[in-house]
């Protein structure tokens, strides 16, 4: 069977306002008389709930959704589902972590002044003499559009590329802090995409905020420590009413579902 | 130790909020009609309900970082009162449930409550 992936809409989202998403933990608490607790965490037992109300969808936007549902058959098969409010990237404030690809020339620095007044940035600077990398792979599908964003300074004026899969883009990096942006095209056959950031030989430059969000445009920043894809999700219900409000006009409700340990 | 997280102004909470302290006393009550009372707790407990409304991407995305890290109610954080700036060490946020809203760019709302530990 093929990797199902929730479609996105012809504007390039996933979703439209209101977006409702609601997390779910387990703990096992064993409450004494006078108040006092014993707790036991449940890492596996997280799940994870989206409610995306569409408006105003055409026709062929209906179609897809229905394309996709009977796909999925109800609540029956899984699907790789890309969080509308989330960042893609998993740790996008730990560039030092094992999710992150690094070339063995960049030497990272952290608790760098960022431009929100806080010390989550990165100093990155290239001692090679060869362009150097800092990427994530995800298992994005190719398929969908992706935004790929960062706020980037250097202290001396510097170009650097930004890459999303096959497309990239080349920027100047300058001493004030500026969000760069980088949409990518339809990639439909690769099941994983990588994204990073490229810099020039012995340049150095700050980094803050690497963002990956499954549409066209961008939001704000959203830090992370798991990322945006969720493989294995499901849809809630194993019905789906579409209903026409007008001429190339539709709603509808999808509930979706991530359960840890399913 | 984590923190309960800050919102780009540096509050921890937006009006209204709400908190209630809550002792848990036990009576005996005999036939006569009189009684007998006593603590069954060091303390009051105390809790704070918070709602949070017209959020930023980045605040909500840092509200449900902070739940996932604390594995919901699971979890122990520095909590400052918002009432009169006390910091209270051991504190945890009272239910396993995060329900996040966004209505709009830049709208986003939920609420927790955060109760303290003894």
């Amino acid at each position: 069977m093929t990797n199902l992936v929730y479609p996105q809409l012809e504007t390039g989202a996933l979703s439209q306002f209101p977006l409702r998403k609601t997390r779910r933990t387990r703990t096992v608490t064993n409450r004494a008389a006078d108040g006092s607790t014993i707790k036991l965490a449940d890492p596996a037992g997280v799940i994870t709930e989206w409610n995306l109300a569409y408006s105003d969808l055409s026709d062929q936007e209906a179609a897809t959704l229905r394309m996709f549902f009977e796909a999925a058959e109800g609540s029956l098969n899984s699907f790789t589902f890309l969080d509308p409010s989330g960042n893609l990237l998993a740790w996008s404030d730990r560039l030092n972590n094992e999710v992150w690809q690094r070339d063995p020339a960049l030497t990272l620095t952290g608790d760098v002044a960022d431009p929100r007044g806080r010390t989550q940035a990165w100093r990155l600077a290239n001692t090679g003499t060869a362009i150097q990398t800092v990427a994530q792979t995800i298992a994005a599908p190719g398929a969908c559009q992706y935004c790929l964003t960062a706020y980037l300074r250097a202290g001396v004026p510097a170009t650097l590329r930004l890459w999303a899969g096959d497309d990239s883009v080349s920027a100047d990096v300058t001493p004030v802090w500026n969000r760069l942006m980088l949409t990518s095209s339809n990639q439909s056959d690769v099941t994983s995409m990588r994204f990073g950031i490229e810099v020039a030989a012995l340049a150095t430059v700050e980094i803050y905020g690497i963002q990956v969000e499954a549409q066209p445009g961008s939001s704000g920043y959203k830090a992370t420590s798991r990322g945006g894809v969720y493989e294995g999700a499901h849809l809630r219900d194993d019905a789906l009413a579409i209903i026409r409000t007008g001429v190339n006009r539709n709603s509808c409700t999808v509930n979706i579902i991530h359960v840890n340990h399913l | 130790m984590a923190t309960f997280p800050q919102l780009k102004t540096g509050a921890v909470a937006q009006y209204p909020v709400v908190r209630r302290g809550e002792f848990r006393n036990q009576t005996v009550r005999f036939m006569d009609g009189t009684d007998q009372r006593y603590r069954d707790s060091a303390a009051p407990r105390q809790s704070w309900q918070v709602s949070l409304s017209g959020l930023d991407e980045t605040e909500l995305a840092a509200i449900e970082e902070f739940f996932l890290a604390n594995q919901g109610s699971f979890g122990s954080f520095a909590f400052t009162d918002p009432w009169d700036g006390h910091v209270y060490d051991d504190c945890s946020l009272a239910a396993d449930g995060l329900s996040a809203a966004v209505v709009a760019e830049m709208r986003g709302a939920t609420q927790l409550t955060v109760v303290r530990n003894r």
